[in-house]
């Protein structure tokens, strides 16, 4: 179920259109969060987690509040 | 100054935490999920949190509210976070209010969001799960805030979506350039033109009014959240001072004792559905008005039709 309550619409992409999606969506990582989370967010799962875990527990070391403002509504 | 950070709890661990929890939940019958950030980690969209939010089933809100206070980190019982949070209580959560946890670790707490409804969510996020999480479409919707950091994090998921053969994907796409390149690959369909009006200028090659329509429909759900937020906040200020003089101050009550009292000040000045007392219709109409004046009136006939987006209200 999706939008209003519709059947998903789901199509078989081709491995050429499926390499294609990747570079756009890989030049968008880029441009929208800068080389090195691009890089990180296209590794595999274990180690893009583990990529993360580093970089946050690193902003915290160097005292990054990374906690929100609890508002009792979710932006 | 490192010294200080030596008992941080690592983000390995705090996710291992929360994917347990949510884990053990759902073994129990709860059903819920693990959103926003956390999830975007795990769909490959890094973000630098390392709290969790997590949706629940408003009716199991008992139940999972029992499994929070059980659950220790590091020793630590959870409290609730501060005054304000209102009850883990389904009456409130099936209105859309959040409820916050802490467990206060060293240096930094460790915080918990739970809310029962996806904000903009349009279907039932309960019926597509990806394991622990919610699904991309579900996490994509709660991106469209009044917050400008994230909205790449969903153009991020609207393509990973469209890469995996759902079209859905298509009303995720914020981004002029990557609106035109996705074009060689299988077109939105005729409901998702309705859905969101913008896909009607496929194969989007007039860039610069693609663009503006882009802002103006960022503006739109940034007026819509403004607003959300606006009406939950404004009975939130009198909620608070009754949980502060309830519980004399103190933010380290047991959470069976605080959600007691909390309860007793909500049932006093939190209405259980303020969007639907407010109108979502109305929310619709005053948001698209302002984008009529900020962006310009031409616009108002290309924005979403929002209707579906407040599911489970």
């Amino acid at each position: 179920m999706n939008q209003a309550g519709q059947s998903e619409t789901r199509v078989t992409l081709t491995a050429a259109q499926r390499r294609r999606c990747r570079r756009i969506m890989r030049d968008f990582h880029v441009r929208a969060f800068g080389e090195e989370l691009a890089r990180i967010n296209f590794l595999p799962e274990k180690r893009r987690k583990q990529a993360v875990a580093e970089m946050i527990d690193h902003a915290r070391s160097k005292g990054v509040k990374l906690t929100r403002p609890a508002l009792g509504v979710t932006p | 100054m490192m010294g200080d950070h030596g008992d941080m709890v690592p983000y390995a661990e705090l996710e291992s935490f929360f994917s347990g929890l949510v884990a053990t939940a759902q073994s129990r019958g709860i059903t819920c999920a693990i959103t926003s950030g956390m999830a975007c980690v795990h769909f490959g969209v890094a973000a630098t949190t390392k709290d969790c939010d997590v949706l629940c089933d408003a009716a199991k809100s008992d139940d999972f509210r029992a499994l929070i206070a059980g659950t220790l980190l590091r020793g630590l019982s959870p409290n609730y976070r501060g005054h304000l949070s209102p009850p883990l209580d389904a009456r409130w959560m099936r209105g859309g209010w959040t409820s916050h946890f802490t467990w206060r670790t060293k240096p930094e707490e460790t915080c918990l969001d739970i809310f029962g409804i996806a904000p903009r969510g349009s279907s039932p996020w309960d019926r597509q799960l990806h394991g622990i999480y919610a699904c991309p479409n579900v996490v994509a919707e709660m991106k469209r805030t009044n917050r400008e950091k994230d909205w790449p994090f969903a153009t991020a998921l609207g393509g990973q979506m469209l890469e995996e053969g759902d079209l859905e994907g298509w009303l995720h796409l914020h981004d002029a350039d990557i609106l035109r390149r996705f074009m060689k690959h299988p077109a939105p369909t005729e409901r998702l033109m309705g859905l969101r009006p913008l896909l009607g200028l496929a194969p989007f090659t007039d860039t610069l009014r693609v663009k503006r329509l882009l802002l103006a429909e960022r503006a739109f759900w940034s007026e819509l959240d403004e607003l959300r937020i606006r009406i939950y906040q404004k009975h939130l200020r009198p909620y608070v001072s009754a949980v502060r003089r309830a519980s004399s101050g103190r933010r380290d009550l047991e959470v069976a004792e605080s959600h007691a009292l909390r309860l007793e000040c909500a049932l006093e000045h939190l209405p259980f559905h303020p969007l639907r007392d407010y109108g979502l219709e109305q929310m619709v109409a005053e948001a698209k008005a302002n984008v009529g004046v900020t962006v310009g009136a031409d616009v108002v006939e290309w924005l979403p039709a929002a209707e579906y987006n407040f599911d489970g209200l």
